[in-house]
């Protein structure tokens, strides 16, 4: 009872539920990545979304979802991420055992897009599972039930990877690598940029959207030097989000693109300086400046 | 009648003194008739003073009676001069201390009146008492020299630091006095005991050493100094400031120390094209972004680009600009043409250039002339002639920036931001073209000649040059430059691409061949700043200017002593002042000659037995097993109990919580370890009690630890550390981390010995360097030492380098890393827990133990 009165307020989804009929999310292509991604998708290849955090990778899915009309179930991997937490396990229930499956064996049986976010992060014994998901096989083999499931025609199979990101200890296998189509993300054009800001931090001014921008390019030179992320557009949308909802541009920034990526006070500093640079005190001291 | 007993007196005494000596005769003739007008009773006084003096020491004598009539006559008493010139008599010898005394006490009178001279005197005489080769020094110092401008208070707390330290540590004034009215200057009064402290640590270490640090001649000494000098410390914020270039204009572009000492006017930052060399501090924070920015700058506009400075060369009629041995651009026939207007003409190119470039930055750097010009409005206006300069220039930057605003941002708020008050822009017509993005420094060099011929900008000399500049800008011409190839602003391939060994050694080279000038013969020039280093640049066209460089002084004054420096620096603690030193030890990886294999195969057989009782216990500790976590919420199988239960339960009619599930996680202890062994001299002791000495056991223990760390499969290393003095501190790696344990380790490790002494906290502070790159979870530092940590140059003062190993400490503890100290020394127990810690340490009482003691200390912690 109480479950179907959330599903009745939308506190809980289904984790595989086809897409709602609203505009499909926000995204802007930077280059050719939705003629590749249709291309793969007429052909239900496996497909590999490289590109740093927060430059829109599971934002572009969402959409591409959305544009093709199709399901999109999102698993975020983490390291304690099993295998069967991917594909399903038993579970009791009342007086005997019951088979539950997971978010990948759903996908594959009722033909979603499965995003596995961060792939890397998981434990390896998971990339395994996905192996025969990813050749001409497309089977998920169940071993606990000592079945395969051959999966849907509609099924796809993406992967996000972070490349750069921790990869000293934790790397994808060539193996599991060499089986998807690449898709190369990064940090988008400024032009680009300043309009995902602009819409995603709901109607910012262009000026502080175009400062805004700019501190976030500035800061992302920094970039290896102490930075292990750089500023993300997300970031800067937050910084956006946060300066439309009444804060100063600098305290804005400081929260969302300066405390939450580093400790190190030098960086703080520099990151510091860039934002002050374009965002100047207010405009008393350009005042003083004159006076 | 009494006047008539002194006249007598005075008349005998001449006599007396007629008999002994001829010279001191006609001398007291000479100054009586002045010391008279003071009456007999004063004058009597005064002959016999002189009389007395004379047959205790002639020189003494001589010199009281050269001086007397001129002291007479500026002081306007003799009593009381005289009086204390009598208390030289209690001493042989006394007559250099006396003679500077007579020399100035009359101008000493005069300054600081009765009471101020009485103790000038009488601290004088007090260093009497103690050497009269410091009280020499003492009154031989001006008195104006000694008081910083103070009186008498400058005077006492001048001195006072240094009868301080004459008690503890035997410092002589004679040498405190080389230095310690500068080094007031610069730390002021409170800051002048720990410095001549320091300086008094380095004399026991080794005199010429100390000396040359009381005379400012080593680079320690004014080192310290500097960096006690107020305001923002550049060498501190380098990182800082160069993320900031990386950020602004993609370069990195190495900063170095520039050579700017206090008193040469403001420190300014200079570059040679390849680096920017920063002064030790800046005013504010905000003129060193300002400066390193600008300095950048100079180099991603071209300032410096082969092709201008050509032309600007060969517009002064020189076909190639004149290279030094380092195929560094020298800019003096650039500037000789100008004569004695030199400096004039040097402002107005500088400030046009700056301009141009500053222009462009602008562009780059929304900000930056915001900033420059807040510094500059909030600075003083400096006096005439440079006044007229900078008022200039900052009226030209309040132009420029009315000039830009409409540019900059299109955004509404950029309109919205200009004051309506504002004066209006005041750029100069004839500074106007430098704005094209065009424009180059040989545009600048035209612009300067134009205000060159303007007669509002009046005569400058070298003194004031400095001044006439905004706060962050700087001579562009100060160093010899290497010429860099066109940029236009791009600087992201820009590296230091001169090779730093080879500078070094060619300079060393050149410095060993070089001919010592003789004084007269260096050339004179008003300003050294313009071609440095000195050289032959008369005459015009061609290659000139390839003199040797010499030193800027070649007169030495005794030998200074050189700290070693090479390796790599760490900074250490001064508890005395409560501030860490940076760059004060000099810290080198060596490879340890000395191996033993033989002795490794004794050492092993020997410990056959306890390595083998350990290696059964490693077995339960070996990680990479798979902990089974029972009755779980959730697993990868069934907990079969548990579901026995749980459906036993059910079936009883209760309801029972689902713990059925059994996961298998690896419980992975992931420990690292350094130990850091203690490698000085004490170690080669005797064992207390038994056969052999100290080190045997060290290296048994430590070979055991080896082999026993190898079959847990940790990370593992093991390094050595001695020290010589603060600038050679050895670390001697006997097994890296990436090492395997293999038969050349062994070797090291059974071949350590001990040598020097034991400046512990470098030593840790490398470790903890070493250790951040092992990427394990956990990460130990054990170190194996015999006793207190000390050095040769620590002055005696134990308390300084335990304090600075309790740094030390703490610093590990905050990178991660836990550091624990096993020591030998059984009355570790007064000083180990407040430098370690309690818990922190353990002290093993026989040192026959310590094989054994070793592996188990480490598998207790890392449990």
């Amino acid at each position: 009872m109480k479950n179907l009165l959330n599903r009745l307020r939308g506190v809980e989804r289904d984790v595989l539920e086809s897409p709602p009929d609203a505009d499909a999310p926000f995204y802007v292509a930077q280059a050719d990545e939705i003629e590749i991604f249709r291309a793969a998708w007429t052909r239900r290849l496996p497909v590999m979304l490289k590109g740093p955090t927060g430059c829109g990778k599971t934002r572009f899915l969402e959409h591409m979802a959305h544009v093709l009309a199709k399901p999109l179930v999102t698993v975020a991997c983490h390291e304690d991420l099993t295998s069967s937490d991917l594909v399903g396990r038993f579970l009791l229930e009342g007086e005997e055992t019951v088979w539950q499956d997971g978010p990948l064996t759903r996908a594959v049986k009722e033909g979603a897009i499965c995003y596995l976010d961060e792939i890397v992060e998981a434990r390896t014994d998971t990339t395994v599972v996905i192996h025969p998901l990813t050749d001409h096989r497309r089977q998920l083999p169940l071993d606990k039930r000592a079945r395969i499931i051959d999966a849907h025609d509609d099924f796809m199979l993406v992967i996000s990877y972070n490349p750069g990101y921790q990869t000293v200890l934790k790397d994808l296998k060539p193996s599991t690598k060499q089986r998807f189509v690449g898709i190369h993300f990064d940090y988008p054009g400024e032009l680009i940029e300043r309009e995902i800001v602009a819409r995603e931090s709901g109607g910012l001014d262009p000026d502080r959207v175009e400062r805004l921008v700019a501190a976030g390019r500035r800061a992302r030179k920094l970039k290896d030097h102490g930075l292990e992320e750089a500023t993300s557009t997300r970031a800067l949308a937050y910084a956006g989000e946060l300066m439309q909802a009444g804060l100063p541009p600098r305290t804005a920034c400081r929260a969302a693109m300066i405390a939450p990526v580093t400790d190190d006070p030098e960086l703080i500093q520099a990151l510091e300086e860039i934002v002050a640079a374009h965002f100047p005190e207010s405009d008393e001291e350009t005042a003083a400046v004159h006076g | 009648m009494a006047e008539a007993d002194d006249l007598v007196a005075i008349e005998e005494v001449l006599q007396q003194l007629e008999r002994v000596s001829f010279v001191a005769h006609r001398d007291t003739r000479a100054a009586l008739p002045a010391i008279r007008e003071f009456g007999a009773v004063q004058a009597r006084f005064w002959i016999e003073t002189a009389r007395d003096l004379f047959l205790h020491d002639r020189e003494a004598g001589k010199s009281f009676l050269r001086h007397s009539a001129r002291l007479a006559e500026n002081s306007g008493v003799v009593e009381p001069w005289t009086g204390q010139a009598r208390e030289f008599l209690q001493w042989v010898n006394s007559h250099y201390a006396l003679e500077g005394f007579l020399a100035q006490v009359d101008r000493v009178w005069r300054a600081w009146g009765e009471v101020g001279e009485r103790e000038w005197f009488a601290i004088g005489l007090r260093w009497c008492g103690r050497s009269l080769a410091d009280a020499r020094a003492y009154f031989e110092t001006p008195f104006d020299r000694l008081d910083g401008g103070q009186g008498v208070s400058g005077l006492r707390s001048l001195i006072e630091p240094a009868e301080r330290l004459f008690d503890e540590r035997g410092l002589t004034l004679d040498c405190y006095l080389a230095g310690a009215p500068m080094a007031r200057n610069m730390v002021g009064d409170a800051g002048l005991l720990s410095w001549a402290r320091r300086g008094a640590d380095l004399l026991v270490a080794g005199r010429s050493r100390g000396e040359a640090y009381f005379r400012m001649e080593s680079e320690e000494g004014m080192r310290l100094l500097l960096e006690a000098l107020p305001g923002y410390r550049a060498r501190l914020h380098g990182r800082f400031l160069q993320l900031l270039l990386l950020a602004w204009l993609d370069a990195e572009i190495p900063l170095a120390d520039g050579d700017w000492k206090p008193g040469e006017g403001r420190p300014m930052l200079e570059t040679d094209g390849r680096r920017l060399y920063l002064p030790a501090v800046f005013d504010s924070r905000d003129e060193a972004i300002v400066a390193v920015q600008h300095g950048a700058a100079h180099l991603a506009f071209d300032s410096y680009a082969r092709e201008h400075i050509e032309s600007l060369f060969a517009r002064a009629g020189m076909e190639h600009p004149p290279l030094d041995d380092h195929s560094r651009i020298t800019w003096r026939p650039l500037f000789a043409s100008f004569g004695e207007h030199m400096f004039r003409f040097q402002i107005l190119f500088d400030l046009a250039e700056d301009l141009r470039v500053n222009g462009r930055l602008h562009f780059r750097i929304p900000g930056f002339l915001a900033r420059l010009l807040q510094l500059a409005q909030r600075r003083e206006l400096p006096k005439e002639p440079a006044g007229s300069y900078y008022r200039f220039a900052l009226e030209t930057y309040v132009g420029l920036r009315e000039e830009l605003r409409p540019l900059r941002g299109a955004g509404p708020s950029a309109e919205a931001g200009r004051a309506p008050h504002a004066p209006p822009g005041t750029l100069d017509h004839r500074l106007r073209g430098l704005l094209k993005p065009e424009a180059t420094v040989l545009d600048a060099w035209e612009v300067a000649q134009e205000l060159f011929a303007d007669p509002a900008f009046p005569e400058i000399g070298i003194d004031q040059r400095k001044d006439a500049y905004l706060p962050g800008l700087s001579l562009n011409a100060a160093r010899p430059v290497y010429p860099q190839r066109l940029r236009d602003g791009d600087l992201s391939d820009f590296r230091d691409v001169g090779d730093a060994y080879e500078e070094h050694r060619f300079v060393r080279e050149k410095q060993e061949e070089a001919p010592e000038q003789a004084p007269e013969g260096a050339q004179k020039d008003p300003d050294a700043d313009i071609q440095m280093p000195r050289e032959e640049t008369s005459g015009s066209g061609g290659r000139i200017g390839v003199g040797i460089p010499a030193p800027a002084q070649v007169a030495k004054r005794g030998v200074a002593w050189q700290p070693r420096s090479g390796g790599i620096p760490y900074p250490e603690w001064d508890y005395r002042e409560q501030r860490m030193i940076s760059d004060w030890v000099n810290l080198n990886e060596r490879v340890l000659d000395e191996q033993a294999p033989g002795r490794a195969r004794e050492i092993l057989a020997e410990h056959a037995a306890t390595l083998k009782r350990l290696t059964r216990g490693l077995e339960m500790q070996r990680p990479m097993r798979m902990a089974p976590l029972r009755r779980q919420m959730d697993g990868d199988e069934l907990d079969t109990e548990a579901v026995i239960d749980f459906i036993a339960d059910k079936r009883a009619g209760l309801s029972p919580k689902a713990f059925i599930y059994r996961r298998r996680a690896v419980r992975h202890r992931d420990t690292a370890v350094l130990v850091l062994a203690d490698m000085s001299t004490s170690i080669m002791a005797r064992h207390p009690g038994g056969e052999g000495k100290i080190v045997e056991r060290v290296r048994s223990g430590l070979m055991l630890f080896a082999e026993a760390i190898d079959r847990i499969g940790d990370p593992c290393a093991i390094s050595g550390f001695a020290s010589k003095q603060r600038d050679q501190v050895h670390y001697y790696w006997l097994k890296d981390f990436t090492e395997p344990l293999d038969d050349a380790v062994r070797g090291r490790i059974a071949g350590i010995s001990g040598r020097l002494a034991s400046r512990m906290g470098a030593a840790i502070r490398h470790s903890v360097r070493a250790m951040q790159r092992v990427s394990s979870q956990h990460r130990l530092l054990l170190i194996l030492s015999d006793g207190r940590p000390a050095d040769y140059d620590d002055g005696g003062d134990a308390r300084y380098l335990h304090e600075d190993t309790r740094m030390a400490m703490k610093e590990a503890l905050d990178a991660g890393i836990h550091p624990f100290c096993i020591t030998l020394d059984p009355s570790g127990e007064e000083y180990l827990p407040a430098i370690f810690g309690p818990g922190h340490y353990t002290i093993i009482d026989h040192v026959d133990e310590l094989p054994r003691r070793l592996p188990e200390i480490y598998l207790r912690l890392r449990r």
